[in-house]
């Protein structure tokens, strides 16, 4: 890996949402460089923008200074977003994940159908399999438990095999065990398509799983005071 | 993403909000089915009017109301304003500026079915000189004139219970009165004229002022039998010999203190335009509840849509492009619209054919209105608005979805 070329470069990266009283700046970070395969914790308090840079890595929203190059390019502009997202990004939420009027396997293939993945069905059933929810494959949702849902949920998210794997609290939800199910799974299938996995958390038991780990403070000041480097 | 899977989601949104959908279906198909069986009637109901005024050029009948004299000798409804003299009639048979002229004696029914008492020279009568006969024989023959004998109109002789035949006796007056002591027998039945005169019943006209004359004034029976002293005849169809005698005609009858005659096909004109008058209105409380309806639609559409802001955001961060996620609210509340539409057009058309019905039942004037583009304006119309504006909505919502998910 450590021969390898940086598959994510962050350089001076800023967002700042305008507020009445002026412009509140979200994230700062300074740097960040991971490769291909990396498993990377991004922590820090409520507010110090961890699920901002996960928006902005899935190019959700617009930096406001500084640059994210991913595999050697800009990040595409927002004119290309979704399907840089269909194909590079997987994502992963704390909980409602799962388009609610469609079973867990049709989710699953209107999720593989954007992405272009071949042979979805066979795809998408060999994963279910594996998460140990295949009997669940035509309940909707709401008839599944939440640990259920995340396993789903993941399961959508590496479908189309993503270079970026992206989760903001994924086990925020969950009880310690289904927690421990979701994180294994989570890390097993990053690491099998070498996907580099960003996973925001405050969990200390989760933050001790990844061997490396990005620290953001709060910083709610106004634009033009510093945040703090990871 | 293949058009198949973006109806699939469509759908699915549609079913999973079964109340919603059928709120739209519902006020939609209300709104369109209203317009579409107003519009149909109204049409109908003129061509039904137009047909049924073909035959008749000219009538003269006694002074009174133009739209009397209309009604009751074309749509057979309303009483008689009165009648004029045999003389009357022998004086239009002689004009050089009469083509033909058919008498017509009114004032007697059958279970409601009116008589009419006519001559022969009615089977004459043609809308346009290269048609055939207006009037003609299906089962049976013409009656002979002098006999008690009777034809039955198409409707009568389907819904009066009398047959080939048959002897029956009218009665004095539209609804039924006293009974004439005569009887008639039916020797013919008629083939059906698509009018009002489904309903008649035929009888020679001279046995039914003999009758009349019998009952009102026996004393002079004898009398009466010379030739047409005393006689009467309600009204006169009138074939004139060209264009321009009609006109003179009707400027020789425009002082005539105890005649009229009318161009039927005008006054029924004015007639509807009276009626249109009404109709008028209920256009305007059409297009309020096509209104009321779009703005339904669109209310539902927008709640709908704002409680799956956050399906449409999972969506986009599948990467589900723009345009797309447009595309799907916007299939969605097109198919409620759509849906709605056609079976408002359906409704409509069944509402129409159920008063045509009772309308056909009531005169046997027989509306028939074939599928125009302007009867499929209210649908279209409102189509179209509804679905720009569910684009609006569909654009508003997927804007709304930018705004990352937690």
């Amino acid at each position: 890996m450590g021969l390898s070329n940086p598959l994510l470069e962050i350089h001076g990266l800023r967002k700042e949402y305008m507020q009445p009283g002026g412009p509140v700046q979200a994230l700062y970070l300074d740097f960040l460089e991971a490769r291909a395969g990396d498993a990377i914790a991004v922590t820090g308090p409520s507010g110090s923008g961890k699920t901002t840079l996960l928006h902005l890595l899935a190019a959700l929203v617009r930096p406001s200074q500084g640059s994210i190059r991913f595999d050697g390019r800009d990040l595409p502009a927002a004119a290309y977003s979704a399907r840089w997202r269909a194909l590079s990004v997987g994502y992963v939420f704390q909980e409602m994940n799962l388009l609610p009027d469609f079973s867990l396997l049709e989710n699953l293939l209107i999720a593989a159908e954007i992405s272009g993945v071949p042979r979805a069905f066979d795809r998408s059933l060999s994963l279910l399999c594996r998460l140990g929810i295949e009997d669940l494959r035509y309940r909707r949702p709401a008839k599944l438990s939440l640990g259920e849902q995340q396993r789903a949920a993941v399961a959508r998210a590496v479908l189309h095999a993503p270079p970026l794997l992206l989760a903001d609290e994924p086990t925020a939800s969950l009880d310690a065990e289904n927690a421990g199910i979701v994180m294994n799974l989570l890390l097993e299938l990053a690491a099998e398509s070498k996907s580099l996995l960003l996973v925001a958390t405050h969990d200390e038991a989760v933050k001790k799983r990844f061997p490396r780990v990005v620290e953001l403070t709060k910083n709610i000041e106004k634009t033009g005071q510093r945040g703090n480097l990871p | 993403m293949k058009s198949s899977t973006k109806l699939f989601i469509a759908s699915r949104h549609l079913r999973s909000r079964a109340f919603q959908t059928f709120s739209v279906v519902a006020v939609v198909a209300f709104s369109v089915g209203l317009a579409v069986a107003l519009f149909l009637v109204s049409q109908g109901l003129q061509l039904g009017l137009v047909h049924a005024v073909e035959p008749f050029e000219l009538i003269v009948g006694a002074k009174g109301s133009p739209y009397q004299l209309l009604l009751n000798t074309v749509f057979l409804q309303d009483a008689p304003i009165g009648n004029i003299g045999w003389e009357d009639y022998a004086e239009l048979s002689d004009d050089v500026r009469v083509g033909s002229a058919v008498p017509l004696g009114f004032g007697d029914s059958y279970r409601g079915y009116p008589i009419i008492g006519t001559v022969s020279s009615l089977l004459d009568v043609r809308v346009r000189p290269s048609d055939p006969p207006w009037l003609r024989i299906t089962q049976g023959r013409w009656f002979e004139e002098g006999r008690f004998e009777a034809v039955l109109g198409a409707q009568a002789a389907a819904r009066s219970g009398l047959r080939l035949g048959d002897g029956f006796r009218t009665s004095h007056g539209i609804v039924a009165g006293d009974e004439h002591s005569e009887e008639y027998r039916v020797v013919g039945i008629a083939e059906t004229v698509q009018g009002p005169w489904d309903r008649a019943i035929f009888v020679p006209l001279e046995i039914l002022q003999s009758v009349h004359e019998h009952e009102h004034e026996g004393e002079h029976e004898s009398e009466s039998e010379s030739e047409g002293e005393g006689k009467e005849v309600t009204t006169v169809l009138v074939h004139p010999a060209s264009y321009a005698d009609a006109y003179r005609l009707a400027v020789s009858y425009q002082n005539d203190s105890g005649k009229q005659l009318i161009f039927p096909a005008q006054t029924a004109i004015r007639l509807f335009a009276l009626i249109g008058r009404g109709e008028a209105f209920l256009s305007i409380v059409v297009y309020a509840v096509e209104a009321c309806a779009l703005l339904t639609t669109l209310l539902v559409l927008y709640w709908s849509g704002a409680a799956r802001s956050r399906e449409r955001m999972l969506l986009r961060v599948l990467g589900l492009p723009f345009k797309t996620l447009v595309f799907i609210s916007w299939l969605e509340g097109t198919i409620a619209l759509s849906t709605g539409a056609f079976l408002g057009e359906l409704l409509g058309r069944a509402g129409a054919h159920a008063a045509f019905s009772l309308l056909g039942e009531a005169t046997a004037i027989q509306p028939t209105v074939p599928l125009t583009l302007q009867e499929c304006l209210a649908p279209l119309v409102l189509l179209s608005v509804g679905s720009l504006s569910t684009l609006a909505v569909a654009w508003r919502d997927a804007r709304n979805s930018e705004e990352p998910p937690r």
